[in-house]
């Protein structure tokens, strides 16, 4: 078990541990750097719980574009309303005789004893108080007819305003076979503009049906139209749902398809943590070993390690990256790695010229003296002596790993599957998030890479500062 | 002695180009590697159809050059891509180098201008923030050089956008001139220079900062050397001290600093063209890439290298002019 440190070793390590903390202490920025930084971790953690929905459903809560909630402390903004879900139960006015409820579902079972037309209404009233209407509304049921014979039957949905207005919202037309679907109708479908008679682009329908506070009818008339004395049909309705979309929604509004924006920007932490530190580990990780290898070995090793750095510091390496990404495809595992590879010529460097000065010292000849093998004193005295300028330009190197995966998402790069900053940003870019000024959506993942890069800038320097001490002003 | 000078300028200049060659040739390399032999993506996947007779995609392999075997390919691209011919677009089936003749110079435009204002901005405020160490110019420096490290430079031209082609309407958001054109050249300057505004402004503002930072901190460095405190004690004045003594010294890590930035400043100047929807070659790159169009893929991989590869020989024979070792015996 020579893994567990001797206790020597380890009062040693602690000692080292706790003098490092009392200098770093002393570093303001490196405070505030770190305290930043718990707030990303913890939300990083705690995502989760802290969103309300989950960003990859994207499941719709406002209107599209809708601001943040808080901004109705504003008196220019004060009537703006939040999004009203309603479930309408299905009352019953004419031809009870045929209808039972089924808890959820209302059943229309008819069986014709005369061949006359029969229309069977059921409605409900919900109220509309806000000052204002809502710039889309949906509604949605399902509904189903089943033991079809001799029979045509047809829907219509409508809506009654309290001015006594009707809107013919939805129709069945009269069929004679079985069918049931989930009707899911749109204020801003087409279809149902042009039907009613108004224009598409400039009139809202939103607008104009719920343009008065007051109560609202909602009815479902059923026409039924016997062709025989069998006839006969079981209809089923379940409860409907009515969506009037708010123009506001939550902490951070919503994006261009009525998605929580806020949602995204926290599952963006944990993602961006990730990438940054898996990335910038794989990097350091590899500029540590080349970087010893070549100073330690020197020689021809050095030779082709530094000739490498040389060649992969002039190549622009995101549009190389990118390629790769089009090429071996969008996976956030693929980035991750393909950024800490091409991202460690710098340190590589540096640790290089630290070695090489190490291996000039004395300890390092007496144990190669002593018959220790270069693989040994690599291992045992050379890494563990540049492991704090490695550590240092581990967090160094984080902010500028989450900042290329931010160019690539942004770009369009980025894996398609991994909720992400840059592809907020990208989001917010090509679906219109500009020409409707939409700050609330474009502004909270720009601040977001740039305070948690910021973080670990502050951290880095601070770090590097205690032990790299080479700018200290002289006196 | 001026003879010995030059010998050793020829000498160096000529070993930088035969590197240069070397380089170019590995990135060439890289590119093939990369596109024709380990990609899972055989190269004619978007103009094959599976559906095709053996006889029809055999004819369409040979006209795009593709049934050779791959060694043979292989010297035929090195050959093509040292002279200057790339092939034929897979979207727009014309060759690759009239396409590229027409969006380079907006590219270079860009990168040139970007560099030369990073320039002229980055390094004299790094020398102020040198000279006056502590004082409010300095804060801002070290201010700008984190900025840099932390704050995404898209972001930056994202809200420049917003802000001044959105909110306030006065920057143009997209090409670089208007159409139609106008027809006077000096109308037609000033068109391009309207519209280059935002992209320049922003390209200088993400990227400045390090090296403000990066100068003021070779400075103070500079400062604390012995020879300057010679300098001081001689008596010079606090003016020649710092531009005839400190600031000379860190001219060739300064270039230095150019030969590393210029990956960096290309990488930016694409996503500038992406944003401001500029006619240069880093858009048609994107837009390359997401139509899996090799040759212009490849072509533009090549030429970006290029283009670093002559920064960084310019920058290479400017590190021979002010580096007093290689200008051996210049001066008496």
């Amino acid at each position: 078990m020579a893994w567990i440190l001797s206790k020597d070793r380890r009062k040693i390590y602690t000692r080292k541990i706790t003098g490092f903390w009392e200098e770093y202490k002393r570093k303001k920025i490196g405070l505030l750097g770190l305290a930043m930084l718990m707030c990303f971790v913890f939300v990083g953690i705690f995502g989760p719980w802290l969103s309300p929905y989950n960003p990859m459903a994207k499941t719709r809560q406002a209107q599209i574009f809708g601001m943040p909630s808080w901004v109705t402390v504003f008196p220019q903004f004060r009537n703006l309303t939040t999004t009203k879900r309603l479930s309408i139960s299905w009352n019953v006015e004419q031809g009870s005789e045929f209808v039972r409820g089924w808890g959820a579902v209302v059943g229309v079972q008819y069986k014709a004893t005369t061949m006359e037309n029969i229309e069977v209404k059921l409605n409900d009233t919900f109220s509309y108080l806000e000052n204002i209407p809502p710039n889309e509304f949906f509604i949605q049921f399902a509904w189903a007819a089943t033991e079809v014979q001799d029979i045509q039957y047809s829907l219509k949905l409508i809506i009654s305003t309290p001015e006594g207005k009707d809107y013919v919202f939805w129709t069945q037309p009269a069929i004679s076979e079985a069918k049931g679907e989930v009707a899911h109708v749109e204020s801003i479908n087409p279809f149902v503009i042009m039907s009613l008679g108004y224009k598409l682009g400039s009139d809202n329908l939103a607008n104009i049906i719920f343009s008065q506070k007051g109560d609202y009818t909602l009815s479902l008339t059923v026409s039924l139209r016997p062709s025989s004395t069998n006839a006969a049909v079981l209809l089923q309705i379940s409860d409907t749902h009515v969506f009037i979309a708010g123009h506001v929604h939550g902490v951070l509004g919503t994006d261009y398809i009525g998605a929580d924006v806020f949602s995204d920007l926290v599952y963006g932490a944990r993602i961006s943590l990730i990438i940054g530190l898996l990335a910038a580990i794989v990097g350091t990780t590899i500029g540590l070993l080349v970087g010893v290898i070549s100073g330690y070995l020197g020689g021809i090793v050095d030779e082709i390690n530094m000739r490498v750095v040389d060649i992969l510091l002039c190549l622009p390496l995101l549009p190389l990256l990118l390629a790769i990404v089009a090429i071996y495809g969008k996976n956030i595992y693929y980035i991750i790695l393909f950024i800490g590879i091409f991202g460690w010529q710098g340190l590589a460097r540096m640790i290089r010229s630290q070695a090489l000065s190490i291996r000039e010292t004395a300890f390092i000849e007496s144990a190669r003296a002593s018959g220790a093998s270069s693989f040994y004193i690599m291992f045992k005295h050379v890494i563990p002596n540049v492991l704090p300028l490695a550590f240092a330009s581990l967090v160094l190197a984080v902010p500028g790993a989450i900042l290329f995966e931010a160019s690539l998402s942004f770009l369009g790069f980025g894996d398609p599957r991994v909720p992400t900053w840059g592809k907020m940003l990208q989001y917010s870019f090509s679906f219109g998030g500009f020409t409707r000024l939409a700050w609330w959506w474009i502004l909270p993942p720009g601040f977001a890479i740039i305070t948690l890069c910021l973080a670990f800038v502050f951290v880095g320097h601070a770090f590097d500062d205690v032990v790299n001490p080479r700018l200290r002003r002289r006196r | 002695m001026e003879k010995g000078r030059k010998n050793i300028m020829r000498e160096y200049l000529i070993k930088r180009i035969i590197v240069s060659i070397i380089i170019l040739y590995i990135v060439a390399t890289l590119n093939f590697v990369i596109f024709q032999v380990v990609s899972p993506i055989k190269p004619l996947a978007t103009v094959i159809d599976p559906d095709f007779t053996p006889e029809v995609r055999d004819r369409l392999l040979t006209i795009y050059g593709l049934n050779e075997p791959l060694h043979v390919r292989y010297l035929k691209y090195i050959k093509n891509m040292f002279t200057w011919n790339f092939g034929v677009s897979f979207v727009t089936l014309g060759p690759v180098v009239e396409e590229l003749s027409w969006r380079l110079p907006t590219t270079i435009l860009l990168l040139g201008s970007s560099l030369v204002l990073t320039i002229l901005v980055g390094i004299p405020m790094g020398i102020l923030a040198a000279s006056r160490r502590g004082s409010k110019l300095d804060v801002l420096t070290i201010g700008a050089g984190l900025f840099t490290w932390g704050v995404p430079m898209f972001f930056i031209q994202l809200l420049f956008m917003l802000a001044f082609c959105f909110y306030i309407n006065i920057f143009p958001v997209r090409g670089i001139y208007s159409t139609p054109p106008p027809t006077a050249p000096l109308a037609y300057m000033a068109d391009v220079a309207w519209h280059l505004a935002l992209p320049l402004i922003t390209l200088t503002l993400g990227s400045f900062g390090s090296w403000a930072l990066y100068t003021r901190n070779l400075l103070l460095d500079a400062l604390t050397q012995d020879y300057v405190v010679t300098a001081r004690a001689k008596g010079l004045s606090e003016r020649t001290v710092l531009y005839r003594h400190a600031f000379r010294s860190t001219l060739p890590p300064v270039v230095t600093m150019i030969t590393l930035s210029v990956p960096g400043i290309v990488t930016g100047a694409m996503i500038t063209e992406w944003i401001f929807t500029l006619p240069g070659i880093g858009r048609w790159y994107l837009n390359s890439l997401m139509a899996a169009n090799y040759p212009v893929i490849q072509a533009v991989l090549f030429i970006f290298a290029l283009l670093v590869i002559i920064c960084n020989l310019v920058a290479d024979l400017l590190y021979g002019v002010l580096d007093p070792r290689i200008r051996v015996g210049a001066r008496r």
